[in-house]
């Protein structure tokens, strides 16, 4: 009989053997009593929702879909996928306005970024916070972070574009909103870095947010949309390009594993050409086709913060040893724990206490460090480290740019012929 | 990605022998799907205290003589295994586990349900006694800490009383806990020893658990302290002028969670490398039967590539060994695995007794060379649960072989570079 | 040997604690009779445990065998009354795939039909929206209104009942012999089984409602019933595949019925002649195991997939009436023997055959012939008068209202005890702390079933509460349980021993489907239970804890601040 051989249900829950281990790493826990843990907002609580769906418990917007359950389960359960899936499908709480604002990073940066100068000094000033968070319920203590006066994709087009077809090989670059509305530094740090080791750049067409923050609001619909669209316009790029790079370890997470597992998007065809920008240069070094050169006179200590999605990937080791190839930099890793901010999460108001709980073992740490700066790839990780301890946080990918000694670099990879 | 062995699995066994390799200079990766076995230890290892038959072992390097052929202890040798017996203490030591027990004869510990079971080494937490009695005349305090049901103090009583001490329990309420306690699912071990590994909430137990004692010999604690460092673990000890023990309680395990966080750092503090959370899910081998590059699920098309493997995959639940209805197969290398055929043979209907799928494990040579279509694969060895030929639980020897296959390994790959 | 003195002399004794015996039991005591029910085991130990938990619509049997049809759809309506918050109403499909004759659709709902069962033929595409799960190449569906029944609450409602209007219960009892007086039965021996002691217990009539084990009993008297012992197994699934009951739409054959109920789904069953000798001892081969589930997957093809958590069987209680070597063709009629007219033995009545779905029914008829030859008049009310917990709120009425943090143990033992529940204590974070987690089980409703529902052990405790029922089959549970049950009974080393039996009757069911999943859960259970706990060793090298409570309450004391 050649059945029972794949003995797993289709959202796996089944696999779970009740071992606990996920209760051990979870973060909230700890710090939200309110939570009802990983188990049994998981697996255990599939189960009963399978009964009847009045079991769903709302409590399960404490979870910060971390995955750090996921990256610690021994039998391979998606304890957080399932979490997800459960407040997407039987949620009944309608995102308010609050939560709208919040998820479409996209509209609101676009909206944001035209009007920099005004938008910046007033969302930081002391009546818009009592405001935001009188009526927005978005906490006053929250610093936000500011609009960047021209867009990424603006710069882009009209200084670095132009210049990308010269070269033989091609990436995309799926640069988020982050990037593109509130610090586009780190893409141009991405074009640096991607032209010097003889990559050119193409952006993917119209890009969308990819949607998580659309994701953890409940918006399932409108994340749908972003996910066909992102889909299909990489699908696109990777026609002509080695692979779509991010410099954003939740955009990466959210369009490898959240379409297909939350969404039910087929991403198959583009799935394992996405990845972070530091996994493609990374394996670039790693088989010889590519040498960074850094200048000599580079001089940093930096304490690397790996962010919760990145450790689901798999990929800190990526950035770790890219950062280790430095010379003048001295890298300390710091003990992997959630920051607490979880994308939108800590903004709301409700969120604030335990985001910040949740984040204090890793502040005290980076505190007793003082490091020039922190580095971790990850956007609101960023905000909130920055924030909370007043160091300064840079992507890896940045630091990678400042230290790179580009001329150096440029004629290392001719020379060799790479 | 390049080192010179790949570890696949992270558990006890992985992890101690990357540690020995990683110690002599050699770079390696362990690779790790998920947490292991450790975070249900009972707080002590076993090495053997029965053998197939049935007869009780009281010295385990003794015993040893007894054992098949095929046991992963013939295989490694009296007298490898007497170097490596008295070696592991040390071993642990190195690496920030302080072990308590005398490696040549076998003591006990007390369980959780209040029996003395043989145990070979333990962590420092515990207690370990000579024969299966506490004195007569002992006035035991149990404490439990007010609604952790995952700790039964009756039990444990109850276990002591029959050797004539006298037991008291008290349940200890802590401000701080109540906040746990609000949770209907989460007042465990681990979340627990969260809240007790902050300063207040650990004096606030100590005064209350002082004012209770009334002339107690000893005191007995849950096994719920010191999540990161046994340094809590003292200082509850020192705390009192009573002796203090510790006993284990039901999973998860905090001992055993602080033994794997320890061994991991200190496999990364000697420059190991450490992925949690990714599987390895395919290999490349040669015709020669050699193990050229293994793929994992994160790592997509950037191999992992080495002049060793290690596979310390863990038996069936960590998925090192897969059960269908009609045979038993390891996933990542499809590696011949001794097993008998029927599945009716594979349990016995008493759930205590001897259970021959336990004893199931991969094929190895005496080298413990994994051995795949009948040929031995020159450069990947196996250590572990993920072995047969031997039953854990039936002969109490499931630590003791994940260390000494460990160990033993370890001793082949570098005398192989020595060769070389 | 005791003897109980004369003035209790008891009205009527059944001897058998399954559905039949505990619904006599309580349609007895409610006609005002003095009642005393004796049942070897717990309640709801033998077929009526074990079996699919279907509430028949009747549809089944249609073709087949009109008179239990009709009996089945009319017990249907009525157990929809008056045990709510044992039934849920999931309704059923009799699905036609394509190696079945779609011919046979019409002719089984004109049956249907006629037996009164109300049968109506659905778009298979419309079956299939509204039952995911089902088969997607099926040619055909008809929706009945089959549901599903919890055995274990339904048996208890009627004890609860029973006591509730002066019956007297003795669980752990056998009856070892009977009394005679001349030529009527005057009472029975019973051993206890936790004490060892004999007593004997006297009644005017004696009703035999001990199921397939009936035919032993009566033997006692030296009467014959040639029972048909009909092994029928079935498998667990982990989690509901399915919400609606689902059917094949044939004859009736083998593992073609797939159950929901509660958190999990059942396929089933087999049927096999099994020697009378051997019905103690029921186990599941590997060869029913993959005969159930190359069935079930026609049925629900992702069954496949799908971990089983159980696999289990029970013995029909068929008297033999012809030759059919299968058992198939038998009837599931209810079968009520007068031994006074049948074999000349005055004072014993038997009732058997049936089936769970007419338990109530087969009650009533035996209940009629009691208070027949008594000369009792009263009338039968239980086809209208709710059984405890199905009185007041209904699950649903009483789940729906809760919105606090944590409801879900609330809401879990609403579920199982309907209005019953609002007896529980979820006042604390200690009642409100769960022991099992799989199936959402309190303190505060484990401290209930053990105080107020005959709780002996662990395995009855599950009976009561579903602790042990879930994925892990009593891994994490069962030691927080048993540690409850230590304080309840004050005695800890017969908790450990409990335990013990408890982990071991968990692997009887486990063993035959043990791979996959399964197996890992076992591996990961015989770590903590054998390895941490030592639990293997116990028995060679320490002598068993008999009976050594001497020190009970001494050093267990309630649980308060600072003091247990």
């Amino acid at each position: 009989m050649n059945v029972q051989t794949n003995n797993v249900s289709e959202n796996n829950f089944e696999q779970c053997i009740k071992c606990t281990i996920c209760t051990v790493y979870c973060p909230v826990v700890p710090v939200n009593p309110l939570y009802p843990g990983p188990k049994q907002a998981g697996p255990d609580g599939e189960r009963l929702r399978l009964k009847k769906g009045v079991f769903f418990d709302e409590a399960l917007k404490y979870c910060l879909n971390c995955k750090r359950c996921e990256v610690v389960c021994p039998s391979g359960v998606r304890v957080g996928d399932i979490i997800q899936s459960a407040r997407l499908k039987y949620s009944k709480h309608k995102p308010s306005i609050r939560d709208m604002i919040l998820a479409s990073t996209d509209l609101v940066g676009s909206t944001a970024t035209k009007m920099a100068p005004i938008v910046n000094p007033v969302v930081s000033s002391k009546p818009a916070k009592a405001l935001m968070d009188g009526i927005l319920k978005i906490d006053h203590r929250r610093t936000f972070p500011a609009y960047a006066s021209e867009t990424f994709e603006h710069w882009f087009r009209k200084k670095a574009a132009p210049l990308q077809s010269a070269f033989a090989k091609q990436v995309g670059y799926f640069h988020g909103c982050y990037v593109n509305y509130n610090y586009p530094k780190l893409g141009q740090d991405f074009v640096k870095i991607m032209n010097a080791v003889g990559y050119g750049v193409s952006l993917v067409d119209k890009e969308k947010c990819c949607g998580v923050a659309l994701i953890s609001n409940g918006m399932k619909k409108t994340a749908k949309k972003h996910a066909a669209h992102n889909t299909a316009a990489i699908a696109g790029l990777l026609g002509r390009c080695e692979a779509v790079l991010s410099t954003s370890s939740t955009c990466t997470l959210t369009i490898r594993d959240e379409y297909p597992h939350l969404l039910g998007t087929d991403n198959s065809a583009i799935r394992d050409g996405v990845l972070l920008a530091v996994k493609f240069l990374y394996s670039l070094v790693d088989r010889g086709e590519i040498r960074l050169v850094f200048r000599k006179d580079f001089s940093m200590t930096a304490a690397y913060h790996a962010p919760c999605h990145l450790e689901k990937l798999g990929w800190s080791i990526f950035s770790i040893g890219l950062l280790k190839m430095i010379p003048g930099l001295k890298l300390t890793v710091l003990d992997s724990n959630c920051c607490g901010i979880a994308g939108t999460y800590g903004f709301k108001k409700e969120n604030y206490e335990v985001s910040q709980s949740i984040g204090q073992p890793l502040f005290e740490q980076i505190r007793s460090l003082s490091p020039d700066v922190v580095a971790t790839d990850c956007e609101t990780c960023k905000w909130q480290i920055e924030m909370s301890t007043g160091f300064k946080v840079m992507n890896p990918v940045s630091i990678l740019a400042e230290a790179l000694d580009v001329e150096a670099t440029v004629e290392e990879n001719k020379k060799a012929g790479r | 990605m390049r080192f010179d062995t790949v570890i696949i699995g992270g558990g006890l066994s992985g992890l101690v022998c990357g540690i020995k390799l990683q110690k002599v200079g050699k770079k390696c990766c362990i690779v790790s799907a998920g947490q292991s076995a450790l975070h249900f230890s009972s707080g002590a290892f076993d090495i053997l205290d029965r053998l197939p038959d049935g007869t009780s072992v009281r010295h385990p390097l003794e015993g040893m003589r007894h054992l098949p052929s095929t046991h992963p202890y013939s295989r490694i040798g009296q007298d490898r295994m007497k170097e490596y017996v008295s070696a592991t203490t040390g071993f642990f030591a190195d690496c920030g586990v302080p072990l308590c027990g005398n490696p040549l004869v076998n003591s006990y510990r007390l369980s959780p349900t209040g029996d003395f079971c043989p145990a070979w080494l333990s962590l420092s937490d515990f207690f370990l006694i000579d024969e299966p009695a506490v004195d007569p005349g002992a006035r035991i305090l149990i404490v439990n800490i007010f609604g952790y049901l995952d700790f039964n103090p009756a039990f444990i009583a109850a276990g002591l009383e029959k050797s004539g001490a006298t037991c008291r329990i008290i349940a200890v309420k802590l401000d701080e806990m109540e906040r746990l306690r609000s949770n209907p699912s989460e007042m465990r071990a681990t979340n627990i020893a969260k809240v007790l590994d902050k300063d207040y909430v650990r004096s606030e137990l100590v005064s209350a658990v002082s004012k209770e004692l009334k002339g107690e010999s000893a005191i007995i604690f849950p096994a719920v302290f010191g999540l990161e460092s046994d340094s809590v673990i003292s200082e509850i000890r020192n705390s009192f002028d009573t002796k203090v023990h510790f006993a284990t309680t039901m999973p998860p395990s905090v001992p055993g969670i602080r033994t794997q966080r320890k061994l991991r750092k200190h496999f990364e503090s000697i420059g190991g490398t450490y992925l949690l959370g990714d599987t390895v899910d395919r290999a490349e081998l040669s015709d020669d039967n050699t193990v050229l590059s293994v793929g994992t699920v994160n790592f997509g098309d950037l191999k992992l590539t080495a002049d060793d493997y290690v596979l310390a995959t863990g038996s069936f639940f960590s998925k090192g060994l897969c059960a269908s209805p009609e045979k038993i197969t390891e996933p990542v290398f499809g590696l011949d695995v001794d097993y008998v055929a029927d599945r009716k043979n594979w349990y016995d209907t008493d759930l205590f007794a001897t259970q021959n799928y336990i004893s199931f494990g991969v094929s190895v040579t005496d080298d413990f060379q994994a051995v795949k279509d009948g040929r031995p694969i020159r450069n990947l060895h196996a250590i572990g649960s993920v072995l047969g030929g031997y039953n854990a639980l039936q002969e109490g020897s499931g630590a003791g072989t994940a260390i000494m296959t460990a160990f033993r390994v370890a001793d082949i790959i570098i005398e192989k570079e020595e060769k070389r | 040997m005791k003897t109980v003195s004369n003035d209790s002399v008891y009205d009527v004794i059944i001897i058998g604690g399954g559905a039949t015996g505990a619904g006599t039991a309580r349609d007895c005591a409610l006609r005002g009779l003095k009642v005393l029910l004796i049942e070897r085991h717990d309640i709801a130990t033998g077929a009526t445990g074990r079996n699919h938990g279907l509430l028949h619509s009747g549809a089944r049997y249609a073709v087949t065998d009109r008179e239990s049809a009709e009996e089945c759809i009319k017990e249907n309506m009525i157990l929809k009354k008056i045990a709510r918050h044992c039934v849920e109403k999931t309704d059923g499909f009799f699905l036609t795939l394509p190696e079945d004759d779609l011919g046979y659709q019409k002719t089984f709902i004109e049956a249907c039909r006629a037996a009164g069962i109300e049968a109506e033929a659905v778009d298979p595409k419309e079956a299939l929206i509204a039952e995911p799960s089902a088969n997607p190449t099926i040619t055909g569906a008809v929706r009945v209104p089959d549901g599903s029944v919890d055995p274990f609450r339904l048996t208890s409602a009627n004890i609860i009942d029973a006591k509730l209007h002066g019956a007297h219960i003795l669980v752990y009892s056998e009856v070892t012999d009977f009394i005679f007086d001349n030529d009527r039965v005057v009472g029975v021996k019973v051993r206890d089984h936790v004490s060892g002691e004999e007593t004997n217990r006297y009644g005017n009539i004696i009703v035999n409602a001990a199921g397939i084990w009936g035919a032993g009993i009566v033997r006692k008297a030296g009467i014959s019933i040639n029972m048909f012992p009909a092994k029928g197994s079935l498998l667990i699934f982990g989690h509901r595949v399915n919400n609606v009951v689902l059917n094949r739409c044939r004859k009736p054959a083998n593992a073609d019925i797939l159950v929901p109920g509660d958190t999990i789904c059942v396929i089933g069953t087999t049927s096999d002649r099994v020697p009378y000798d051997t019905i103690d001892d029921m186990r599941v081969t590997p060869e029913e195991v993959d005969l159930l589930l190359s069935e079930g997957m026609k049925l629900a093809p992702s069954l496949e997939h799908t971990r089983i958590i159980r696999a289990y069987a029970g013995v029909r209680p068929l008297v033999a009436m012809d030759d059919d070597p299968s058992g198939r063709n038998i009837s599931r009629g209810i079968v009520l023997l007068d031994h006074e007219t049948r074999d000349g033995v005055k004072g014993l009545i038997s009732i058997t055959g049936g089936k769970l779905m007419t338990y109530r029914l087969m009650a009533e008829m035996a209940t009629d012939l009691v208070c027949a030859k008594l000369g009792v008049s009263a009338k039968c009310v239980t086809a209208t008068e709710p059984l405890p917990g199905s009185r007041n709120d209904s699950p649903e009425e009483i789940s729906d209202r809760m919105s606090s943090v944590y409801a879900n143990p609330m809401r879990s033992s609403a579920g199982r005890h309907g209005d019953m529940a609002k007896s529980i204590s979820h006042d604390t974070e200690y009642d409100l702390s769960l022991v099992c987690e799989c199936e959402d089980v309190s303190l505060g409703e484990v401290e209930y079933a053990i105080e107020n529902l005959d709780v002996h052990n662990l395995v009855d405790l599950r009976r009561r509460t579903r602790v042990g029922m879930g994925t892990c089959q009593g891994e994490l549970c069962a030691c927080r349980a048993a540690g409850l049950l230590a304080k309840a009974h004050g005695c800890a080393s017969k908790a450990v021993a409990d335990l013990r039996n408890f982990m071991n009757e968990r692997w009887k069911g486990m063993y035959p489907v043990s791979w996959g999943e399964t197996l890992r859960e076992n591996e990961y259970t015989l770590w903590v239970y054998a390895g941490v706990c030592g639990m293997n060793r116990k028995s060679e090298d320490k002598p068993e804890a008999k009976s050594e409570c001497k020190s009970k309450g001494k050093s267990v004391k309630k649980e308060g601040n600072h003091e247990i």
